[in-house]
């Protein structure tokens, strides 16, 4: 039957038992093309990955540890672009949610600007601010922006009703209280279930941006790398982002679950 | 003293005339129940007095206060709760006095006495909710209350506040028939604490204005019954108040005087309801002077 529930354990089971799948098409994959080529670095196989794990987290000729440079460029720019773009569209998506002015000003170039695709804007980034950290968190906090805000604006709107702010003013809340104290805390989990899923995007831009103009870092690395048919070192990056999407994922997730124990699963 | 008044009240959606030339004072301590065919405007009317939405003409006064906008002197309790699902009972009750008697700059940079005042505002909620009956409940969130309990936590959130008027909008509308029975009782003991308070020379804590669609319950639970309507011989300009009787008190130790019920649900019927039967609008409003001679017939007693 649709929607069937499934045991706990059932589940835990499925879910290792695709992963094992994944890794076993893999590994068959990696041995047919290493049985027609020895040599070949485009699936590579388990001792390939060692090697390549070794290329990364050792000292290269220039006196650098690939990972430790590319990661701090990387989640540094991630963060910084992140944390701007959540900034603004929190600030704009509850302005618009509360105040009809707002929303009015607001809302039409937002919604052309969220139909621009954001690596389009990157030649615009880089005329404007160059290629420094600036035009890495431009790309990503403009590109998260107007989406985000207008997934906030939604919430502040839809998920309050009126009923609960008049009776927050009865209660003898100022016009502050209630956005921060009403409006706010009933949308914090939308905020942060939107805020997950802007995770994804932000990687995409950030690494299309480093993949263009980048002298370090993830994007370039992998530009690089993939160049040279060093698909150990590629592969070996891809897990690692993958990785840490996850547990960005997992660490909102988490958040969310801590500070809103009422909003559920 | 009068708690609330409406005086000359017109409200108009465009050409569609709903309210006309509505007036009324409730006395402090009164309950009041506005009864009203639908769309007669009693809605119009509560969301005008609560100050979220303002009538075209005339003014209201709370506390002698003019009302401009929602304020601590109007309660409200909605038909579907309107609690904050981020808080448990406790601190939906005691959010008001949070709201009330501190701000943000407060709470942030005045730590330790914002934490005393903390501690007596989750105190004082304890109370009002062990006094509605949720002393067991004071950790759950709405979503984990049924509809009677979150309507009881929507009463003790008002309530806290001790406001002027408190308005119910068809609070038990939502609710099963046994809840219902039981949150009116909670209103009649209100109104014996009202009571209670004339009979020790106090002000009385609660002026209640309940709309409602259900006429044993605003009978049953009032001390005075207001019919809203626009069958009326002016009706063509919007509704007005044409009943303002006083209704049997109840007290909740004794069996309900089902025959005092019965007659005066016949006679509201009647008046406010039966759109073929168009009177005189203030036939029947006869609340303020039947209470003069109620006050005579005493002092000449005396």
């Amino acid at each position: 039957m649709i929607r069937q529930p499934i045991k706990k354990r059932t589940a835990i089971l499925l879910g290792v038992a695709s992963i094992c799948l994944l890794v076993m098409v893999y590994g068959w994959l990696s041995w047919r093309q290493h049985r027609a080529n020895p040599k070949d670095t485009t699936i590579p196989n388990l001792s390939q990955f060692v090697e390549g794990w070794k290329r990364i987290t050792t000292t290269d000729a220039a006196g650098d540890v690939w990972i430790l440079e590319d990661a701090a460029a990387t989640y540094g720019r991630l963060a910084l672009g992140l944390l701007t773009g959540v900034g603004l569209a929190v600030l704009f998506g509850m302005a618009m949610g509360c105040f009809a002015k707002a929303e009015a000003f607001c809302l039409p170039p937002l919604g052309f600007l969220a139909k621009i695709p954001p690596t389009a804007m990157l030649a615009v980034y880089f005329v404007m601010v160059g290629t420094e950290m600036k035009m890495y968190v431009a790309m990503i906090a403009l590109g998260i922006f107007p989406t985000l805000a207008q997934a906030i604006y939604q919430a502040a709107r839809n998920d309050v009703s009126d009923h609960a702010l008049y009776k927050a003013y009865t209660l003898g809340a100022s016009h502050l209280e209630v956005i921060c104290c009403v409006v706010f805390r009933q949308i914090l989990p939308r905020i942060l279930e939107s805020v997950r899923l802007q995770i994804g995007p932000a990687m995409v831009f950030l690494i299309a941006a480093e993949w263009a103009v980048a002298d370090v870092g993830f994007g370039y690395r992998l530009r690089i790398q993939s160049r040279l048919l060093n698909m150990n070192v590629v592969y070996s990056y891809l897990i690692i982002l993958g990785t840490t999407g996850l547990l960005m994922d997992w660490l909102l997730s988490f958040t969310r679950r801590k500070l809103c124990p009422w909003f559920g699963e | 003293m009068k708690a609330l008044s409406v005086q000359h009240v017109s409200h108009a959606f465009g050409d569609h005339r709903v309210l006309h030339d509505v007036n009324l004072d409730v006395a402090a301590g009164q309950v009041v129940a506005l009864v009203g065919p639908s769309g007669c405007g009693k809605s119009t009317l509560l969301r005008a007095i609560l100050g979220t939405h303002p009538p075209n003409q005339g003014t209201i006064l709370a506390d002698g206060q003019p009302v401009r906008g929602p304020t601590r002197n109007v309660g409200i309790v909605y038909q579907h709760y309107s609690l904050y699902d981020f808080l448990t009972a406790q601190k939906n009750v005691a959010f008001g006095p949070m709201l009330d008697e501190t701000s943000i700059l407060y709470r942030t940079f005045c730590l330790l006495k914002w934490r005393a005042k903390r501690r007596r505002h989750l105190e004082e909620a304890v109370c009002l909710l062990e006094k509605v009956g949720l002393g067991e409940a004071i950790d759950q969130y709405p979503s984990q209350m049924s509809g009677g309990m979150r309507q009881r936590v929507a009463i003790a959130q008002a309530l806290i506040m001790k406001p002027k008027v408190l308005l119910l909008d068809e609070p038990f509308g939502a609710l099963d028939e046994a809840t219902r029975e039981e949150l009116q009782r909670m209103l009649l003991d209100l109104y014996q604490e009202n009571v209670q308070a004339k009979r020790e020379g106090r002000q009385p804590p609660h002026t209640i204005v309940l709309v409602t669609h259900e006429l044993n319950e605003a009978i049953y639970v009032a001390d005075r019954v207001i019919g809203l309507s626009q069958f009326h011989s002016g009706g063509e300009q919007g509704a007005t108040i044409v009943y303002d009787k006083a209704a049997p008190v109840f007290d909740t130790s004794q069996p309900k005087d089902l025959a005092a019920l019965v007659q005066q649900r016949e006679e509201l019927r009647r008046i406010v309801f039966d759109p073929d039967r168009l009177q005189d609008r203030d036939e029947y409003v006869t609340f303020w002077k039947d209470e003069a001679g109620k006050m005579s017939e005493e002092g000449n007693h005396q």
